[in-house]
């Protein structure tokens, strides 16, 4: 546990630090009031839109009809579509403030939203949400590490996302085709990673089964903790002992939970514990944050035109951390709902077993099809916009 | 009920809660646009009266602008060019073969038979107040004659990965010769639809295959009604 939290202090802080000092590196760019000469476009110009020498014309972009869905459902997407797109208006508007008002103020707000975005933005797809949900539900892991993976896997997609366009748009001042390409062709091989995940966390949970199967004889469902408690001597997990299979009265019959923590029933956190579940972990964090997040790009690349490429930075970091707030949610609300569903067996250790199995089974399982379908899909025609 | 049985009926309930759990819940994702564009578009009339095609001008957000044309200011003037733009613009048109324009044109209410469309005979893309404009005109295989029935025009992406939405004003035009008593109306989903409230459940859940279909509820429509000779 100790190490978990030390974990997460030393993640938040540089999380904090880190964020801290691309808003002071943007106000810094700010405050100068002109393009950082490294990233602005090649062109003297202040700005490459709205060049003085161009004649004004007389085109004002059309406004659309609002968007509309049928039924209580269409109500509600048609509320949240149209939410996304003020919110990607003010954040456009917002990056463009640092050029005019205090920036200080301006660099606060574009942080501030940015991060309101990726709360709304990670609700939709493409964030490993139910990767990684999956993940701890099928690994019985703890709240904690799913709020850890959650947020390492969020970094990461932000890195990815400053990587590629950074790479791409300011060092080789590649077209936005390509950076899509680019987008397009790590969303197919991150897919592939999950599915490739799935495979194997599905085989190592099928292997674990059958050799439980194989030590408890005939009757998996009775043995199965014992088995369990025998096979790992290193097994120091005190607080998950009080089960109602003991058959030995013990002293400490009692959970010592920390804050947040899920308890786990029956099987006990074998996986979680020693460098193997590291290793998974990394698998899937890797295999979700490989990708980069779409919304992220598009920001980057709007403060890049802007000259503002650090505004873009500092925005990618907030609305990464906003991300990883909502799938660290639905990860421990996965959690949640696998205890409730522990909790209706009223103790019983068939019943535990049952949600068990299938949570471990179901969950690698839900991975494998997920990757595979996206990663089928991704194959598909490229997209024209 | 024997032992067994009960077991077993604790395994589907159990299987029934995880489901519920891990899928249900993290998956009320939905699909969402990550591209807005604004539609006008012409209806194109022949001398004989009947529709020959669509041009259509799709106008971009910014934010999808400033990635579209990053590194394309090939000349390094400050401006985007109808030439500098040619490369993206083709790219667009040719791409778009395989999402059917995101244009579906049929008679009536019957969208289920949707008239084939030839691959756009020009395209251009302009740059202007920070946002781009693809033009291109679509011709349909055969033309059709609106006096029997009403002609519609959806336009949308079933993805919704592209959100489409026809313009405020002058969303609609009648080029070319058409008719007497020719008229064109956009028509907005009726939110309170049943039937398309339930067509659009159906949506809900198949939203993450391949074959998604999620836009569709959102899809407006371009209606163009003559009067019967």
């Amino acid at each position: 546990m100790r190490h978990e939290l030390n974990a997460i202090m030393r993640g938040a802080i540089a999380l904090a630090f880190g964020l801290m000092l691309v808003v002071g590196a943007c106000c810094a760019e700010a405050e100068t009031a002109a393009p950082p000469s490294g990233f602005g476009p090649p062109s003297a110009a202040p700005s490459p839109f709205g060049a003085p020498s161009q004649p004004p014309s007389a085109f004002t972009p059309p406004r659309a009809a609002p968007l509309k869905a049928p039924g209580l459902f269409g109500a509600f997407f048609s509320w949240v579509v149209d939410r996304q797109q003020t919110m990607q208006r003010e954040l456009a508007n917002g990056v463009k403030r640092l050029k005019t008002e205090s920036a200080f103020a301006a660099a606060v707000g574009l942080v501030a939203l940015s991060f309101l975005y990726g709360v709304v933005h990670a609700v939709g797809p493409g964030h490993g949400k139910t990767i990684i949900s999956s993940y701890v539900v099928a690994n019985e892991q703890t709240v904690r590490r799913g709020v850890i993976i959650s947020f390492i896997a969020a970094a990461l997609q932000a890195m990815t996302a400053v990587a590629l366009v950074g790479v791409l748009a300011i060092a080789l001042n590649a077209t936005g085709m390509a950076i899509k390409s680019w987008t397009l062709q790590l969303e197919s091989v991150s897919y592939g990673l999950i599915a490739l995940v799935g495979l194997w966390l599905l085989t190592t949970q099928l292997v674990r089964l059958w050799r439980r199967w194989q030590e408890a004889g005939a009757d998996p469902a009775v043995a199965l903790p014992h088995a369990e408690h025998d096979d790992h001597p290193h097994h120091d997990h005190h607080d998950h002992h009080a089960h109602d299979h003991d058959h030995l009265p013990r002293d400490d019959h009692h959970h010592h939970h920390a804050e947040g923590e899920v308890c786990h029933h029956v099987v006990d956190a074998q996986a979680v514990s020693g460098p193997m579940s590291w290793r998974k972990i990394m698998a899937v964090v890797f295999s979700v944050g490989v990708r980069p997040c779409s919304g992220a790009i598009l920001v980057l690349v709007f403060a890049l035109t802007q000259g503002l490429f650090w505004a873009g930075v500092a925005a990618t970091f907030a609305m990464a951390f906003g991300t990883a707030i909502t799938v660290a949610a639905l990860a421990t609300l996965a959690l949640g709902s696998r205890e409730l569903a522990l909790k209706l067996g009223r103790g019983g250790g068939a019943w535990a077993n049952a949600v068990g199995t299938t949570c471990a089974l179901g969950g690698s399982a839900l991975i494998l099809l997920f990757g595979a379908t996206l990663f089928a899909a991704s194959l598909g025609p490229a997209r024209p916009f | 009920m024997s032992p067994r049985g009960l077991t077993r009926s604790r395994w589907v309930l159990a299987a029934a809660l995880v489901a519920a759990g891990s899928l249900g819940l993290p998956e009320t994702s939905y699909a969402h646009p990550h591209v807005w564009a604004t539609v006008r578009s012409e209806i194109v009339f022949d001398a004989d009266h009947r529709i020959t095609g669509v041009r259509q001008a799709w106008t971009f957000d910014e934010f999808y602008t400033a990635m579209a044309v990053q590194g394309l200011d090939t000349n390094g003037d400050g401006v985007f060019s109808k030439t500098e733009l040619e490369p993206l613009a083709k790219v667009n048109v040719d791409s778009l073969k395989d999402f059917d324009y995101f244009t579906f044109v049929h008679l009536g209410d019957d969208d289920e038979h949707n008239f084939p469309l030839k691959p756009p005979v020009d395209y251009w893309l302009t740059y202007d107040k920070s946002v781009i404009t693809l033009h291109f005109t679509l011709p349909l295989e055969t033309p059709l004659d609106p006096t029997q029935k009403e002609v519609q025009m959806d336009v949308y992406d079933p993805s919704f990965f592209v959100a489409f939405g026809f313009a405020k004003e002058d969303p609609v035009k009648l080029a070319g010769a058409p008719g007497k008593g020719c008229s064109a109306t956009v028509k907005l989903p009726d939110p309170g639809s049943e039937e398309d409230a339930k067509a659009l459940s159906e949506a809900f859940f198949s939203q993450l295959g391949p074959g998604s279909n999620f836009g569709s509820q959102f899809a407006q429509t371009a209606i163009v009604k003559c009067a019967t000779n």
